[in-house]
């Protein structure tokens, strides 16, 4: 126990509380620069974009400054965008989806795993391809999944087809390019909370008889409930928003939302087309995982 | 009764757990693997099995002036966006850990906020601010400032990234410092900077080196806002790959990917040393 100004303070106590004698005093000043760089380097140009997405197009312009709803509407009324949202949607749920299925078993695995030096490599093999960037990812999609690539190229070696089957530029291919690249993020998730769940409750369970599968199903997955939810949001968010993925692994034909965003504010320069696509995508993407928390706490209760 | 001699039963991991475990894991660096097993191949295209190994990749790749240009360009927006990052975001942090003050989770979660801002929609949004400013920068008061594909452009939005990375890992470690520390040297007269200089710096080094790597691997592998700020002749690497990808998949991209792989390998295995990456999670 030391006795300062502020009276008795409790040693083990982690609790941040002013710091009263340390004379930074314009302590608040300290965050003066970085908020002003997140504020002018972001969410101003994001309020410009949303202003941009209600003007009007016209070719060889950039824009026309206008109060219009037309871009929203030319979205929802065209059939090619609709299917363009519904196959990011669609893809997003499967590889979230997949992602909880195999990162589970290798969660719990990870967590339980006593050997120390074991667990740290598959733990850095885990990190280190999360670090790596998607590009590299993506590449290496590319040299397995290719018509000439290692996998159609092997099975012909091994005399197991006789002419190569086209896996790159298809969805199969996108979602399994997804998987792996979101796959890091849900064991993560869900390693942490396995982390935190004692042994003693499934030794508990096994004891009084659970046959294994039972105690996962009544004893750890309503444990690991909310590593389950905040890995599969983040994993759905991150293929929502998926744009290497899907113009690599996918192909030119191949569309969902990120990469036309990109297409329209690049390559056919209609800013308010691409701005209210970029909110379009925001906001679904929002009100999904929002509507998807409020169900969650209501099945659930607070997480 | 036996059940009852025995210790209770060891429900260790079990045999098709460990299955389905390392079928999770091979999924995920199963691409990774594959590029650097490619980037030694003899073949021009990939072919199976190899017809022979060699480094020659790695020469082409080289001496590919977008590949050498491209790296080097995103070494020197990484550290500019590292740099950038440590002089806003150790104050930041800083303030955050040690002062109570209203709106401290508002601020918290400005700060935040460019890691839950999609990479595709900021980006567009910095590309059509930077244009805009550019234009009106050039019309109104006759300065030609150059953003959208130059180095102090690709920095700033760069920076953006880094930030949130290093504030969080900062914060964290100061939190997790002894404040008592602070106050002992305090308390027989050390001035506040002395303090800071001689009590704090060195407990939150290990956060300020992970802050530090983070920052610059997430610069040095970002594709979605560098895609809207490059420019002719001023393309990052990850940029440059994904051109590349678009037309050839070959033992030379592949030795480009090894290379990346291998920079952002040994820089994080330098924070391991000091950080234990899965905190910063």
């Amino acid at each position: 126990m030391t006795v300062t100004a502020e009276g008795v303070s409790d040693p083990y106590s982690r609790r941040i509380r002013p710091f009263q004698r340390l004379k930074f005093d314009s302590g608040q000043a300290l965050l003066v620069p970085a908020v002003l760089v997140v504020v002018l380097g972001l969410l101003f140009p994001l309020l410009l974009m949303l202003r941009y997405s209600f003007n009007r197009w016209a070719a060889g312009e950039l824009m026309i400054a206008a109060f219009t709803l037309d871009n929203y509407i030319r979205f929802f009324a065209d059939p090619f965008y609709i299917g363009v949202l519904l196959r990011t949607l669609w893809m997003s749920l499967v590889s979230t989806a997949v992602c909880l299925l195999l990162g589970l078993p290798a969660a719990y695995y990870l967590s339980r795993l006593k050997t120390r030096w074991l667990k740290t490599a598959l733990i850095l093999a885990i990190v280190i391809p999360l670090l790596m960037g998607n590009a590299v990812r993506a590449a290496g999609w590319m040299v397995l999944l290719a018509d000439k690539g290692l996998v159609n190229e092997a099975l012909i070696y091994a005399g197991v087809l006789s002419e190569p089957v086209r896996i790159l530029y298809t969805g199969k291919a996108v979602a399994i390019g997804l998987v792996a690249v979101l796959l890091p993020f849900m064991i993560i998730s869900l390693q942490t909370v396995f982390d935190g769940i004692s042994e003693s409750y499934e030794e508990a369970a096994m004891s009084l008889g659970a046959p294994p599968w039972a105690m996962f199903y009544r004893v750890l997955l309503p444990l690991v409930m909310p590593g389950i939810f905040s890995g599969s949001l983040l994993c759905f968010v991150l293929a929502m928003n998926a744009y290497a993925t899907p113009v690599l692994i996918g192909g030119p034909s191949f569309h969902m939302m990120a990469p036309k965003v990109a297409e329209q504010a690049l390559k056919v320069f209609n800013w308010p087309f691409a701005a209210s696509m970029a909110f379009v995508l925001m906001a679904v993407t929002l009100a999904l995982t929002v509507s998807a928390s409020l169900a969650l706490q209501r099945r659930y209760g607070r997480m | 009764m036996a059940g009852l001699a025995q210790s209770p039963p060891r429900f260790g991991p079990g045999f098709s757990l460990r299955i389905a475990a390392y079928f999770t894991f091979a999924i995920v660096l199963f691409p990774l693997i594959a590029v650097i097993w490619v980037s030694f191949f003899e073949n021009k295209i990939i072919g199976f099995p190899p017809t022979g190994y060699t480094l020659k990749g790695y020469f082409n790749a080289w001496s590919l002036g977008r590949f050498h240009r491209g790296f080097v360009l995103s070494v020197e927006v990484g550290l500019m966006a590292t740099a950038a990052s440590l002089l806003l975001g150790v104050p930041a942090a800083i303030a955050l850990a040690r002062k109570e003050f209203a709106g401290r989770e508002v601020v918290h979660s400005l700060l935040m906020s460019p890691l839950v801002v999609p990479g595709i929609v900021s980006g567009a949004a910095i590309y059509m601010f930077y244009i805009e400013t550019e234009a009106f920068l050039d019309e109104r008061m006759h300065v030609s400032l150059p953003l959208a594909g130059s180095l102090f452009g690709l920095s700033v939005a760069h920076t953006l990234l880094a930030l949130p990375w290093m504030v969080r890992l900062v914060t964290a470690s100061l939190i997790g410092m002894d404040i008592q520390l602070e106050e002992a040297a305090q308390s027989l007269g050390a001035t506040p900077l002395r303090t800071f200089w001689h009590v704090t710096l060195p407990n939150i080094r290990p956060g300020i080196v992970a802050g530090c790597v983070f920052s610059f691997v997430v610069s040095f592998v970002d594709l979605e806002k560098s895609l809207f700020l490059v420019g002719p002749g001023y393309t990052t690497l990850p940029i440059e790959m994904i051109n590349y990808l678009e037309w050839n998949i070959d033992p030379t991209i592949a030795a480009v990917a090894t290379m990346q792989t291998l920079v952002i390998a040994v820089a994080l295995m330098i924070s391991d040393h000091f950080f234990n990456l899965t905190r910063a999670f």
